[in-house]
């Protein structure tokens, strides 16, 4: 039975409130105690003055959005660029038994390597920029989506893989109708672990081979004037990007495929 | 029965195939100067510089590259025990506590994505180079998997078992520590797992820009100053092979130790 809308509706707002709730009390708090001078200004900014320094990054010049762009851009250049490869590869593996056997091993190998730890390297290579920033994202998102999908390739029920052959369906149809189709929790399990990947590896990768732009940049270039407001600022930015691009987008993309074709449970 | 062990053995031999190759011709090309060893130094010059590093150069009695291992890996057991410590307990308040759950929920949920490293700015500023800086940023990043999980595994605990244990006439301690943990473990341990990654990553990453002259991070990032490839190379699989062992060794055998020998694996993690 489906519930009336009115109720519906009743349980957004209160999950809203009940969402919203904590930071009224933490952010308040915080203000109160910056401005009775607990708290001193110049080591922990208040909320208010944090919120006046992301509107002063946007409002005459908008600095902040220009960094925005840039990180975003070679997020989703390095991000996508790594899915689909991590994807094809993942799949390739799952098919054919002797090239999991040889491969598998030296990705969990590479997996078990900190991404950042990759950049020094591509400094020398590439130098400062976006190819070292690009190519780490890449990096940080290709081997959990491997990983995902082998695993998910290789869990598919063999008597479904046997029962497709019986009715004549031949190897590409067995993949793109069976294989993929089956294995997509699970792939969709690693997007969600790369996304994770690839945002700490855009922060950190941004700290150490930024040229000028890019959020990362923004909070490490912004410790050497020692503007800690503009620090915070960043923080906030980088939260609730990395808050959207967990919730919304991948939820969004688990809601329209997973669960709608019934994969998984509804939450 | 012997002839699949032996079929197994022979598989495990596989990757050595592409690798070895692999490397050989990197040498090959590298000897007859296709690839510029400035840029790309070859295997048997990263093997030789970490042989360097670990026989040759000391300071004192003890070798350089053990100095680094060493300093990374202080600062990953004191960065994890007082993470752990904090997330487990604050996820068992949160996971038997419905208001408390419900206060530091969604504090959690937004603080969770944000990486480490962002944080590592800031506490530069606050505390400086160095030790402090880099063990707060590690304990704050593995702290977020650890509660989530904890919290997640306590919550999880099936109604029934709680209601028959009160019927038994269990007082709340004996149902935390007999009961709801066990129950939990599991969870435990995957949150363990992440924070350890995460934790390790972050601190690595930290390294490079707040170091003390020590640690394997600021190995890696100092020898690109110096434009020394081979150190990276050799940092890197060196990265590679403590988190495998971390992993695959200590944790492995934590749960080998407790949920296998206990029977609990509830959950197919």
């Amino acid at each position: 039975m489906r519930k009336p809308k009115h109720e519906f509706f009743n349980k957004k707002i209160k999950d809203t409130t009940q969402f919203i709730f904590p930071f009224t009390v933490v952010i308040s708090t915080w203000q109160l105690l910056t401005q009775c001078g607990i708290i001193s200004e110049n080591l922990i900014p208040s909320p208010l003055s944090i919120l006046y320094t992301i509107f002063s990054l946007l409002s005459p010049k908008p600095l902040l959005l220009i960094h925005l762009w840039k990180s975003v851009y070679r997020l989703t250049l390095g991000y996508s660029l790594g899915v689909t490869l991590g994807i094809l590869i993942g799949v390739a593996m799952g098919i054919n038994k002797s090239l999991e056997k040889t491969f598998s091993p030296i990705i969990s190998f590479f997996i078990s390597i900190p991404t950042i730890a990759w950049v020094p390297l591509f400094l020398i290579l590439l130098g400062l920029g976006d190819e070292t920033i690009i190519t780490a994202i890449f990096l940080g998102s290709f081997f959990p989506v491997i990983y995902n999908t082998l695993n998910g390739v290789k869990s598919v029920k063999k008597e479904l893989v046997w029962a497709s052959e019986i009715m004549g369906a031949n190897q590409t149809t067995i993949t793109f109708k069976v294989l993929i189709p089956g294995s997509l929790t699970s792939i969709i399990a690693g997007l969600r672990l790369a996304t994770g990947y690839a945002w700490r590896a855009l922060v950190g990768a941004e700290m150490l081979a930024a040229a000028k732009w890019g959020i990362g940049y923004m909070i490490y270039a912004a410790k050497a004037f020692y503007e800690i407001k503009v620090m915070f600022a960043g923080l906030v930015i980088i939260a609730i990007g990395g808050l959207l691009l967990d919730h919304l987008l991948m939820g969004y993309l688990e809601k329209e495929t997973i669960e709608k074709w019934g994969l998984v449970a509804k939450r | 029965m012997n002839l699949e062990n032996k079929q197994q053995k022979i598989s495990t031999l596989y990757p050595l195939i592409p690798v070895s190759l692999f490397l050989l011709f990197w040498e090959f090309f590298a000897k007859i100067g296709v690839i510029n060893q400035a840029l790309l130094s070859c295997p048997s010059q990263i093997l030789s510089e970490m042989w360097n590093l670990l026989i040759a150069k000391k300071i004192g009695d003890c070798p350089i590259l053990l100095l680094h291992i060493y300093s990374s890996l202080y600062r990953l057991v004191i960065a994890f025990s007082v993470s752990t410590i904090l997330a487990v307990s604050l996820g068992i308040l949160m996971g038997t506590n419905k208001y408390i759950y419900r206060f530091f929920d969604p504090i959690i949920t937004l603080l969770m994505p944000i990486p480490g490293i962002a944080w590592a700015p800031i506490l530069m500023l606050w505390l400086g180079f160095g030790d402090p800086t880099i063990i707060t940023v590690g304990a704050i990043a593995a702290f977020f998997p650890i509660v989530h999980n904890t919290c997640y595994g306590v919550r999880s605990i099936e109604k029934e078992i709680v209601w028959s244990a009160e019927l038994l006439g269990v007082n709340k301690p004996t149902l935390l520590f007999k009961v709801c943990l066990p129950w939990a473990t599991p969870y435990l341990l995957t949150g363990f797992k992440l924070g350890l990654a995460r934790g390790w990553r972050t601190l690595i990453a930290v390294e490079m820009i707040a170091a003390s002259l020590w640690g394997l991070g600021f190995m890696i990032f100092d020898a690109r100053d110096y434009l020394r490839p081979s150190i990276i190379y050799g940092g890197i699989i060196i990265l590679a092979l403590i988190y495998l062992l971390l992993e695959k060794g200590l944790l492995r055998w934590i749960e080998k130790k407790t949920i296998e020998k206990w029977g609990i694996l509830h959950e197919k993690t």
